[in-house]
């Protein structure tokens, strides 16, 4: 499917879903351009490693606001980073179980490709891989993505983010689960507020 | 619950109950295709993915490796139907495809399950060239390996087998009307048969004061070049030089357009083959043969 930047394309529903996205989707800007990064805590976003390079990023809040943000944690191999950066009042993104994902149900990812910024891009579970030796794996999806999608979230119909958009091969979509990033924050000890 | 949920719970629902049919079709080197159980013993899958004179296994979804067996190809729609011991698999939830429309929501499947989603964009790729339409495009990416697989709507019923093999440019369909006529011809024959005109063709443009005369809307026909005495278009009377226009009335234009009438169920009828010779119009009737078993 292809992507979708108009929300009155969208069923009402579908739309909600897209409105409540961007108000915990941030723009995160660094020498390589613009990418995504995920609203986690008020104080708190998660994004890509590849996407957060240097200690101090620029972000933009979906309201317009640009802040500072300092690296808390980075881990290239996991390519998942958090940031910390000042409070701010809006409520973080809510997380499903990445466990109960199944093929074909209907997800829908929000980003910035190609500089295009808060696009939303709609498809379909392709496959969720197993768990490779070092234990890492992903949720792939027949959803277009490209450059600047890196870090932000892809959600269910309920609008609940079940991964990370992280990487394009083949066509497809390759999201880390968001229990694996849920992991990941947890072990962070310099995230404990 | 809110209808969108609903309606990706369906489609999960719709891939779950699908997937169980569904094989990996080893039967070329590079990687696996996709098979769909058809009904009991019999597996379809498209011909472009099964290589000549290669021995083909199936992977089933509980992991079990089985051997199979081509049955019958018809390379015209690429569908290959293989012989295997799948009796313990579900077969396929076969639909009635005459309610297809344009902008149904689909969904292709691999093995996996993987799944790929769309709408269908046309129901008849061939413009007119099938008189039934049989081939379907889609507006959906087909992975590679997904060739062979089911294209299941919503309910997760098998509504046409994928393809990258007809067309260079669009992702297609064969209906589940077409390929259940040819898995009926491997029940009650054992084989599908290839019509045969033995007949070796070029096309030739029509000049157009001759266009002009006969009223023909068509500015091409296929000249015949060379042609075997012994066979049903030798016997029926065509001889070296005589232009097809058309059979039972479908233009023919170029040399596919003969593969496209001369479906595998035409072998045995009559057909009425419109020829100009020396410019002249005349019809013959030709008893449709089928192609000699290669040796």
């Amino acid at each position: 499917m292809s992507v979708l930047s108009a929300p009155e394309a969208l069923p009402p529903h579908l739309a909600e879903i897209a409105d409540r996205l961007r108000q915990v989707t941030v723009e995160i800007y660094s020498t390589r351009g613009c990418a995504a990064g995920i609203l986690w805590a008020p104080d708190l976003i998660v994004t890509n490693a590849h996407v957060a390079r240097g200690p101090r990023v620029l972000v933009r809040l979906a309201d317009d606001r640009r802040v500072d943000a300092h690296l808390v944690t980075a881990d290239r191999r996991a390519d998942l980073a958090v940031l910390r950066m000042p409070r701010c009042e809006v409520a973080p993104a809510a997380l499903a179980d990445s466990d109960a994902v199944r093929v074909g149900a209907l997800v829908v990812a929000l980003g910035h490709p190609l500089g295009l910024r808060r696009t939303l891009t709609a498809g379909v579970v392709h496959a969720v891989s197993p768990p490779r030796p070092d234990g890492r794996r992903w949720i792939q999806a027949d959803l277009r993505l490209a450059p600047g999608n890196s870090g932000g979230p892809l959600a269910d119909t309920a609008g609940h983010v079940i991964g990370i958009n992280t990487m394009i091969a083949g066509g497809l979509a390759l999201a880390i689960p968001i229990n694996d990033v849920r992991r990941f924050v947890a072990s962070t000890p310099a995230t404990v507020t | 619950m809110t209808a969108v949920m609903e309606l990706s719970d369906a489609l999960a629902g719709a891939v779950a109950r699908a997937s169980g049919s569904v094989l990996a079709v080893h039967g070329r080197r590079r990687l696996p295709s996709t098979g769909v159980h058809w009904r009991a013993g019999l597996v379809v899958t498209a011909n472009h993915t099964v290589e000549p004179d290669r021995e083909v296994t199936l992977t089933a979804p509980d992991g079990r490796t089985l051997s199979a067996r081509v049955a019958g190809r018809d390379p015209g729609l690429d569908i290959a139907v293989l012989r295997a011991e799948v009796e313990s698999m579900p077969a396929a939830d076969v639909a009635d495809d005459g309610e297809l429309r344009v902008g149904h929501l689909v969904l292709a499947l691999g093995v996996g399950p993987r799944a790929s989603a769309g709408i269908i964009s046309a129901l008849d790729v061939r413009g007119g060239r099938q008189p039934a339409g049989e081939v379907l495009a889609v507006d959906l990416t087909l992975y590679p390996g997904f060739s062979g697989g089911p294209l299941i709507d919503v309910r997760g019923r098998v509504v046409g087998i994928t393809t990258s093999g007809v067309s260079r440019h669009l992702q297609c369909a064969i209906r589940a009307g077409a390929v259940g006529r040819l898995v009926e011809q491997v029940v009650r024959g054992g084989r599908i048969p290839r019509a045969y005109l033995g007949v070796g063709t070029q096309a030739v443009e029509l000049p157009e004061p001759l266009r002009d005369r006969l009223s023909l809307a068509q500015r091409t026909a296929v000249i015949v070049l060379n042609i075997r005495s012994d066979g049903p278009a030798g016997a029926a009377g065509v001889v070296i030089g005589d232009l097809i226009v058309a059979i039972d009335g479908h233009a023919i234009t170029e040399p596919e357009d003969l593969v496209a009438v001369l479906r595998p169920d035409r072998v045995g009828q009559v057909v009425a083959v419109s020829i100009l010779r020396g410019g002249e119009p005349r019809e013959l009737r030709v008893t449709v043969g089928e192609r000699p078993q290669r040796a």
